[in-house]
């Protein structure tokens, strides 16, 4: 059997691994544009930020590829994928057959529409390249413009202003993380923040940036100008599959899978942050392109690849945030859509410094926001995820006490003959 | 092989286990001198109140695969295989509570430890008494433990017993072993608050 995987990021390096557990004896080849050892992307910004160090990203030893004997082709990117003679085109000169190929080429920061973005110190903040980039210009820089308040603007905020930079902000829509967490934890970040020493500007882009050779200043939509010798951009990611012939291969934002991560190709797989399936909270079609979800649909792509049919059971929206003193965790469905069906509930409590927002639909829990005391967080995850109607009152899952024996005391009651 | 079973329905929510694994997780190894330490050891299993009131020791189910090890994002967390354990190097991790987000049983504590570098914030959890175990000692909950809620057996020895209870309470005229003094009142005190809340 020849596997061939595209992409060496962490939903790749998961199947390769599931694979070689399943079938000691298929080849395996794996094509990746970055080259080098597979690192862990979350950890760049903790690189940015002083609090963890390169040679702690990576992820799997340099021997990795040798001890699951597995055929790298690195720096390199997959140009076109031929599904009648199943075979990928690398570069211009190389194609490779497959029997089984999984697509885990992950994403792309998502470009913006700006004049000058050539000019120096202008930079995503997707790759540890980009980042250890940022590093090496932080000596000159004192004015950091981050664009985007999502997580990686965030993020890029955050380890900036760590790193002693004055950091402006621009964010589109009111308050920062609006993808991730609610109207009230975004607040009680953005008050964080700016007693930290962040400036925001909301509702507004850059146009164009100014500069002789390195970055100066950046037009503002509303006419003005900010002086920045560094600028981030962080809008978000866009899934990368230029590559995939969309006539024989359906995509709609992502490639679309089925539970076992195949897609319409039966031949051909797809996992991670270029996949899109089944968000089990909003229960529609998404990309969540996180990492947890890249190793979990890495996995399951692996072993169906390899011949043992295994379903997943959808995906699923998650972020923990640690800022200063706040620690934030939300999951699923944070700010539901105004129609009908959804309740939502939250408590404050002053006294411990705690926020908690639960959103349900029926009798089950869709989505949440947590602000400290977040130890419980992967019960609520484990309850949305497997769709778990809730037989407890709803309250409970409010209250900071909130533990694993309340639902499991109250499944095994409702579960018994006795209630039914 | 042996390991910690939990027989959640004799819990009587005293909180010996918290301490004894508090102390047996200190630097000096005494209750009487650990809690003056700094950091202040802290267990790492956690008796949790049902809706009830009723207790629960929840602690580490060392799953396989681990959720927690899935997510963890610097590779900290790993298996060890010898002693079916999932463990947490304190020097690899970095404190990001991923691993908060991936536990089903919420058993992951953040906080500063006697084993981990000083000063830093780290994920802590049940590591199956590892320094005990390499002394041929038991886990220090299921010492501590005086209903038999925690016990130290193979998984068959415990499957075998149970099964064991389930047929000689379906024998007719079968006398139920009373599982520890006052154990029966309370159960029935238990039982009667639930019905009460469910009609």
């Amino acid at each position: 059997m020849e596997y061939v995987i595209i992409g060496n990021g962490v939903a790749g390096i998961s199947a390769a691994e599931s694979i070689r557990q399943l079938d000691a004896d298929g080849n395996i080849t794996m094509i990746g544009d970055e080259s080098g050892l597979p690192y862990c992307r979350p950890m760049i910004s903790m690189v940015l930020e002083g609090t963890a160090t390169p040679n702690q990203l990576p992820i799997r030893k340099a021997k990795f590829y040798d001890t699951l004997n597995i055929a790298p082709i690195f720096g390199e990117r997959v140009t076109d994928i031929d599904v009648g003679s199943r075979t990928v085109q690398v570069g211009t000169a190389q194609s490779v057959a497959y029997d089984r190929l999984l697509i885990a080429t992950g994403a792309d920061p998502r470009p913006i529409n700006a004049q000058n973005q050539e000019l120096k110190n202008i930079s995503y903040m997707r790759t540890s390249l980009h980042v250890a980039n940022m590093l090496q210009s932080l000596a000159g820089t004192r004015d950091a413009l981050v664009l985007g308040g999502g997580l990686v603007g965030f993020k890029a905020a955050y380890g900036l202003l760590r790193r002693g930079l004055k950091v402006t902000m621009l964010i589109g829509s009111g308050y920062p993380l609006s993808l991730q967490v609610d109207q009230t934890a975004g607040q009680m970040i953005l008050k964080e923040l700016v007693a930290q020493g962040l400036k925001v500007k909301v509702g507004v882009e850059v146009t164009a940036f100014e500069g002789q050779d390195k970055v100066e200043a950046a037009q503002i939509s509303d006419g003005s100008k900010i002086a920045c010798d560094m600028v981030v951009i962080g809008k978000g990611v866009l899934p990368a599959l230029s590559f995939v012939p969309r006539d024989h291969i359906e995509v709609d934002l992502g490639i679309m899978v089925n539970a076992h991560m195949q897609t319409s190709n039966p031949h051909v797989y797809a996992a991670g942050d270029v996949a899109e399936y089944i968000d089990v909270a909003r229960n529609s079609r998404w990309v969540n392109a996180i990492w947890p979800e890249a190793v979990s649909q890495g996995r399951i792509a692996g072993i169906n690849m390899a011949g043992r049919p295994v379903a997943y059971a959808g995906s699923l929206s998650r972020n923990v945030i640690r800022i200063f003193d706040l620690d934030v965790l939300t999951g699923g469905l944070v700010t539901p859509p105004h129609e009908n069906g959804y309740e939502v509930m939250s408590a404050m409590h002053a006294g411990r410094n705690t926020y908690r927002k639960m959103v349900f639909c029926d009798q089950r829990l869709v989505g949440f926001t947590m602000v400290n005391d977040i130890e419980q967080g992967g019960v609520l995850m484990a309850l949305m995820h497997h769709q778990i109607p809730l037989t407890i009152p709803k309250e409970a899952l409010l209250d900071t006490r909130f533990n694993f024996k309340q639902v499991m005391t109250h499944g095994a009651w409702a579960a018994s003959p006795k209630a039914a | 092989m042996k390991k910690v079973i939990v027989h959640p329905e004799r819990c009587v929510g005293c909180m010996q286990c918290m301490l004894a694994c508090a102390a047996a997780h200190s630097k000096t190894k005494s209750l009487f001198l650990a809690v003056s330490e700094k950091p202040q050891p802290k267990p790492r299993v956690h008796v949790g109140v049902g809706l009830y009131e009723e207790g629960f020791p929840n602690r580490c189910r060392h799953c396989n695969p681990a959720p927690c090890q899935l997510a963890c994002l610097p590779g900290a967390i790993f298996r060890d295989n010898e002693i079916d354990t999932v463990l947490i190097d304190p020097d690899k991790c970095i404190n990001c509570a991923s691993c908060a987000m991936a536990c089903p049983f919420g058993v992951i504590r953040y906080h500063e430890d006697a084993v981990a570098p000083p000063g830093k914030t780290v994920a802590v959890k049940c590591d199956n008494c590892y320094e005990r175990r390499q002394q041929k000692r038991i886990p220090a909950c299921v010492e501590a433990c005086m209903v038999a809620a925690l016990t130290f057996e193979t998984e068959a020895a415990a499957m075998k017993r149970k099964t064991d209870e389930i047929s000689r309470s379906v024998s007719t005229g079968a006398e139920t072993a009373a599982l520890s003094p006052g154990f029966e009142l309370l159960n029935t005190l238990k039982k009667v608050q639930i019905e009460m809340r469910n009609p």
